[in-house]
């Protein structure tokens, strides 16, 4: 039994915010750690104690391992929490963490270096039986040679991956054998750059492919459950926007569900899991799944598996890393209703997508039953250019799918953040998308056969109206500051009469 | 006042009468109606509340950057682009022979505050409309700065790895 007290957090934004809340909850104590831009972050504001760490920057700051076990050890924390993103997949920051006597809250270093080399982990699932996308199988690192022999037997089409690789960076899609050399050069300069890896290996191209993952969690007595699947197919950029659970492609087939889930076990057993991590699968039209790659961390998505499971993923880590048993069993685990979730980041949908900074002048929540929001944003919060775009997650709950989409959309419509631009748009139109609302898309919706102005436009004449109104307002407040500025003037000239006239 | 207001293909011609009524011709042949507003925003944001004829509606209402007479309607999830011209000012523009042509430089500012990845540009070289001026890293994202017509670049006045503050100069591309 490990103790665990005060908890540092290794992260900023929504997510600090939402440990934090846990850490509440269980009564323990809170450490927050900030850079120079953050001294007005809501980790700041909410945690029990807050140390600066550095510039800015990440790498000066939340990317700094030295510097947060400095302040785990001058604020007596005996936990650390790394949150997402940031440090959570590095398996020296665990082993740091382990070597200066703190409990880490996920999963030991070894796990995460398995996992974290695509290669390795794909081979080591494999030996475990369970099925990945057929590619080149070898742990040993290839030559572009071999891998053009290869290929044929795979079958174009193929993607390159980097053996490193994360968010979409040294992929490239290959449609034909002349195209694969200048792939792989490509792919492999993209992954040096990012990685310092340009190991790449080839898998075969799923098409029409669903993005569904399974959450597991493993204590260290051995015990590993799942607590079902999120669908996370509706992506831009390789980035997550909107995830639901249950799948509505899975939705009542309870066969596939539990043969998934246990996969996910099988594959978290491989590599001897403890703590919360989530298997992503690739399934295609015949219902066809194969392991794409495990992330050994919470994840964004997590509220809408804690909405349909009733169960505090966060506080359940905390839990596992003083080494109890998980709280449930398999068997205990019911999925009851539905979830979805919008991501709402600062960026202008209606130009490119392009990231939106500034301040927030006003954020008015949306709230009522079956709505939470996850958010590290509040009325005069500047957004920096620093950090990630996420704003916050609208999380809607409800018995039946059609009854969570009205819910969101009426979350979205009451949602307002002035003064910078945000997703929120995208949302309201995919939300009353036919496609969206039949659950009928792959990973390349989104992207690809998804289009905002498509939308019917309804309210022409009432956008008429306010633009007028608001034209013809400034038009008379100017005219006014002009009118006040002269008779200022003629109020001396005035005064000045007056005192001659009754002198 | 009297305005001319496009959505789209549409005009409407809006009388504002005082500060609780306008009129509204959808310019369809139906006769003109009569509303009663009210209009209301919290101190100078904006956000707007409109009440007309007790219909309740919330939107954004944004003006566009070098841009006297048009504004962006954010309303239920919908973006309205949106040109209100007061009467006497088109009475104006009639007179004095049309709307003038595009001309001039087009002056690349940085939208946002970030890193200048790359320049894929030369001063001097020919462009087209939609060619990358500029690649502009900001909230750990690649954001790829388009030019909006056709031309030749001017002036380049950035390089890979500078930091620039929103607004700042960056590529100009004249005619």
């Amino acid at each position: 039994m490990s103790n665990v007290n005060k908890v540092l957090i290794a992260n900023r934004g929504e997510i600090a915010v939402r440990i934090i809340r846990a850490c509440r909850e269980l009564g323990l104590a809170t450490v927050a750690v900030f850079s120079e831009a953050d001294r007005d972050a809501l980790h700041v504001h909410g945690a029990d104690e807050a140390y600066l760490i550095g510039p800015a920057p990440s790498r000066e700051s939340y990317l700094r391992i030295d510097k947060i076990l400095d302040v785990a050890k001058r604020s007596g924390a005996d936990a650390i929490h790394p949150g997402y993103g940031f440090l959570a997949e590095r398996e020296e920051f665990a082993a740091a963490c382990a070597g200066a006597g703190l409990t880490f809250i996920g999963p030991p270093p070894e796990a995460i270096a398995a996992m974290g080399d695509k290669v390795v982990a794909r081979s080591t699932v494999k030996r475990a039986g369970v099925p990945v996308v057929p590619g080149t199988e070898s742990d040993s690192r290839l030559t572009d040679e071999e891998i053009l022999s290869l290929a044929p037997s795979i079958g174009f089409p193929v993607l390159v991956k980097a053996a490193a690789g994360g968010g979409g960076k040294g992929m490239r899609e290959v449609h034909s054998p002349e195209d694969l050399p200048a792939a792989l050069a490509a792919a492999r300069r993209e992954a040096e750059a990012s990685f310092g890896d340009g190991n790449v290996y080839l898998e075969k191209l799923v098409l029409g492919a669903r993005h569904i993952e399974i959450q597991i969690l493993a204590d260290t007595q051995g015990n590993i459950i799942h607590l079902g699947e999120r669908e996370c197919s509706l992506q831009r950029r390789h980035q997550k926007v909107l995830e639901e659970s249950p799948s509505p492609f899975v939705a009542d087939d309870e066969d596939l569900r539990q043969h998934m889930g246990a996969v996910a076990c099988r594959a978290a057993a491989a590599v001897n899991y403890v703590n919360a991590g989530t298997i992503e699968f690739l399934v295609d039209k015949e219902k066809n799944f194969y392991f794409l790659e495990m992330n050994t961390r919470l994840q964004v998505e997590h509220p809408v598996t804690e909405l349909v499971t009733g169960m505090d993923i966060v506080k359940e880590q905390i839990r596992i890393a003083r080494g109890r048993k998980l709280s449930r069993e398999q068997g205990e685990i019911k999925m009851n209703g539905w979830a979805i979730e919008c991501r709402i980041n600062a960026e202008d949908p209606y130009n490119n997508f392009l990231p939106s900074t500034g301040k927030v002048t006003a954020s008015i929540l949306p709230a009522g039953p079956g709505v939470r929001v996850d958010t590290c944003v509040y009325s005069g919060y500047t957004i920096s250019r620093f950090y990630d775009s996420l704003l916050s997650k609208v999380i809607c709950y409800g018995e039946s799918r059609g009854e969570v989409i009205l819910r969101m959309r009426r979350a979205l419509e009451e949602y307002k953040i002035v003064g910078i631009k945000t997703n929120i748009p995208l949302h309201q139109n995919l939300l009353d998308s036919h496609r969206f609302m039949a659950g009928n898309f792959d990973t390349r919706f989104l992207e690809e056969r998804f289009n905002m102005s498509e939308a019917e436009a309804p309210h022409s004449e009432i956008a008429a109206i306010l633009a007028t109104l608001v034209a013809h307002r400034r038009g008379q407040q100017a005219a006014q500051i002009v009118q006040r500025g002269e008779r200022d003037t003629s109020n001396w000239k005035w005064v000045g009469r007056y005192e001659r006239m009754h002198r | 006042m009297k305005y001319a207001t496009t959505v789209g293909d549409k005009t409407y011609t809006i009388e504002i009468n005082d500060d609780h009524h306008l009129v509204i011709d959808s310019g369809e042949g139906q006769p003109p109606r009569t509303y009663t507003f009210d209009l209301g925003s919290a101190s100078g944001q904006t956000l707007y509340s409109l009440l007309i004829d007790n219909q309740s509606f919330e939107a954004f209402v944004n003006a566009v950057e070098d841009s006297a007479d048009e504004v962006q309607v954010l309303l239920r999830g919908h973006l309205y682009d949106v040109k209100v011209v007061d009467e006497r000012a088109a009475r104006l523009a009639k007179s004095a022979g049309g709307a003038a042509a595009v001309t001039g430089d087009f002056n690349l500012k940085a939208p946002m505050p970030g890193i200048v990845v790359a320049v894929p540009v030369n001063e001097g070289q020919e462009i087209k409309k939609g060619d990358i001026l500029v690649i502009l890293e900001s909230m750990k994202m690649q954001n790829e700065l388009k030019s909006p017509r056709d031309g030749r670049v001017a002036r380049v006045k950035t390089k890979p790895g500078d930091n620039v503050e929103q607004n700042q100069a960056l590529v100009t591309v004249a005619a």
